[in-house]
């Protein structure tokens, strides 16, 4: 439904996207993971037709985003992520703006409106004006806004940005409920916890450039491969915790090994067989009492993917 | 985007709705048309008293012809008033059209919901000029009373109210293009305002100038600076047959004046000077529009622009590009 091909972005010196590449297939909830100023908004602005690519290609349902862009704001709904509301208008009179803005006949526009305040849970809230509306009741009025003309694709960056944990939990639903509606919804987030229990499929970036993308249980399991293993020896002190960890250092595959709580910690690469490990140990005389891998998870290859040291400018910004 | 939705958005536009919407629903509103209307009214009333005393005190009004001459003096005067009116409110009203926009943080959304930068300039053109029409328009009234006096015809009126209405479409064009340029509506306002008066007031002052400079070196007919031609100040008061620089242009040498101004020719077409100022403000207004479509559209950089390039920072910093169209 999308498909990103080697998109270059150039902001003066600095390379916003550097030869972006990924696909998002139809129906499924592609979350755009990455650190603050990794390219995710550039790519979305792109996708959405508010910025020019220097270079590549995006097409969106087919259409190419700098060669059509009407044909491509047809199919697309978008939520960015700062955005205002206009005061003096009511939630059913913005949304009908936004309905004749894409052409609507009048009386779909006012019957789109009244359903979409419904699915975003804000009827009751119709004839209030918009300024007046909590932050997390725009945020959703906002989501009502980009779906007015029935898009396919949904770009929805940062959508839960500001939003109480309440909210979060309102707006997660109400994206869930538009997957099952059929919607490809690709989501750009720099929360990692919140797109892992979304999203379905995973993209990450990290200056520019796509550093993994593809269905979130493959993108895990490529996490795992070189998972961790937490080590507990009954009843050990520190000395024979230094000798264990001593033994596990001399295994071929054994990247690293660290005393943590009172634990090993050691990180092995995928080709190290762990019940090898586990016998030689025991064999060794140590009391093993727990030889666990610790679950990788999307948080783990999020900091491994984007941990190289950054410049210190990046520390305090915002946006991505 | 096919020609007949284009069409549709001539007349049609979401965009004069919603603002008509919204600004009528201000107390600014109400507010700016009591105030236009007191001000119109009120400066009426005293020219009224002031001719009136001083007809009254030369026994002038009671004669043959003194109602027509109080009549003309306040009408004058009031349309004088009201196009001076419409300078001042209309960068008020289209300084802010597109720049609001983008300190409300709406424009991304308005540029992605199938409003081509046509239609949006289109629309705050129209929504700006409907709302200063509003206030011409509410003014009749007050111009009908002065045709009890008598003194001005029905084609004076006319004229001077189309080109009042030319002049606050112009404003308007000139301050929806600042709108455009300047990120910060205060910005924008004050260039607006500059604009304005330096388009009116401006080169009027150096008309009269140029003017009295060159005729001090002939004898004869003083020929009105070219300049002078273009400024709606000029047209109104010659509309309107007031004297400037102590000579009334007669109707039959207007048009002589006005293409031995312009290219030294003395045979002319029957061109009036205010059909001049309409044309010229007219082709202004579409200037504007279009150089405000082709900055919306992001395609033609251009050098003169105050919408600065921006670039990052720091390497990370995603700034806010200008739209694709």
């Amino acid at each position: 439904m999308i498909a990103v091909e080697g998109l270059r972005k150039r902001f003066g010196r600095h390379l916003a996207l550097d030869d972006l590449d990924f696909v998002v297939p139809e129906g499924e909830i592609f979350g755009f993971l990455g650190p603050n100023g990794a390219g995710k908004t550039t790519t979305i602005r792109i996708l959405a037709t508010l910025a020019r690519p220097d270079g590549g290609s995006a097409r969106i349902a087919g259409v190419a985003v700098d060669r059509d862009p009407y044909g491509v704001q047809r199919v697309v709904g978008y939520m960015p992520d700062f955005f205002g509301v206009y005061d003096r208008l009511n939630a059913t009179e913005y949304l009908e703006f936004y309905g004749a803005c894409h052409d609507l006949p009048a009386p779909r526009r006012r019957r789109v409106a009244r359903e979409l305040l419904e699915l975003v849970d804000l009827t009751a809230r119709a004839s209030d004006q918009v300024d007046t509306l909590s932050r997390g009741m725009k945020q959703r009025l906002c989501l009502a806004r980009a779906l007015v003309h029935n898009p396919q694709v949904l770009l929805l960056d940062e959508p839960a940005s500001g939003l109480d944990p309440r909210a979060r939990i309102e707006m997660r639903d109400l994206i869930r409920e538009l997957r099952r509606m059929g919607k490809t919804i690709l989501i750009s987030s720099h929360i990692v916890p919140e797109l892992e229990e979304l999203c379905t499929w995973i993209g990450v970036i990290d200056r520019g450039r796509v550093v993994e993308v593809g269905p979130k249980a493959d993108v895990l399991r490529r996490a795992t491969a070189g998972q961790r293993l937490r080590i507990a020896l009954a009843g050990a002190g520190d000395d024979r915790l230094a000798a264990a960890a001593a033994r596990v250092g001399t295994w071929t595959g054994v990247l690293d090994v660290e005393v943590v709580d009172g634990c090993l910690e050691a990180a092995i690469g995928p080709d190290l067989a762990a019940h090898r490990l586990l016998r030689d140990l025991v064999e060794a005389g140590f009391d093993v009492a727990e030889f666990t891998p610790l679950a990788g998870s999307l948080s783990d290859l999020f900091m491994r993917l984007t941990g190289d040291p950054e410049p210190p400018a990046r520390a305090n910004e915002e946006g991505g | 985007m096919d020609w007949r939705r284009s069409l549709r958005r001539v007349f049609l536009n979401p965009l004069v709705t919603k603002d008509g919407l919204s600004r009528m629903r201000s107390w600014r509103a109400p507010g700016a048309i009591a105030l236009y209307l007191g001000l119109l009214g009120g400066f009426g009333v005293l020219v009224l008293r002031v001719a009136l005393g001083a007809g009254g005190q030369s026994g002038g009004y009671t004669q043959s012809g003194g109602y027509a001459q109080i009549g003309s003096a306040v009408f004058t005067a009031m349309a004088m008033l009201q196009l001076a009116l419409v300078c001042l409110f209309s960068p008020a009203v289209a300084a802010g059209a597109v720049s609001a926009e983008r300190e409300r943080q709406t424009l991304d959304v308005l540029l992605v919901s199938g409003v081509s930068p046509l239609s949006l300039v289109w629309g705050k053109l129209v929504a700006s000029v409907a709302f200063i029409l509003l206030l011409v328009v509410a003014a009749q009234p007050l111009f009908a009373t002065i045709f009890l006096f008598g003194g001005i015809d029905f084609q004076q009126f006319a004229i001077a109210q189309l080109l009042t209405a030319t002049t606050a479409l112009a404003a308007a064009a000139v301050s929806l293009l600042f709108s455009v340029l300047f990120r910060r509506t205060l910005l924008s306002t004050v260039a607006a305002y500059a604009a304005t008066f330096a388009g009116t007031v401006g080169t009027w002052v150096l008309g009269v100038i140029l003017t009295i400079g060159a005729a001090s070196q002939r004898t004869g007919f003083p020929e009105l600076n070219p300049l002078m031609l273009f400024n709606p100040i000029q047209a109104m008061l010659m509309i309107l047959q007031v004297p400037v620089i102590g000579v009334t242009v007669p109707a039959a040498r207007r048009s002589t004046t006005l293409y031995t101004g312009l290219a030294g020719l003395v045979v002319a077409p029957p061109v009036e000077p205010w059909m001049v100022t309409v044309a010229a403000e007219s082709v202004l207004v579409i200037l504007c529009a279009a150089a405000a479509v082709l900055l919306l559209r992001g395609q033609r950089p251009m050098p003169w622009s105050l919408e600065p390039r921006v670039e990052p920072v720091h390497p990370g910093v995603e700034p806010q590009d200008q739209p694709v169209r």
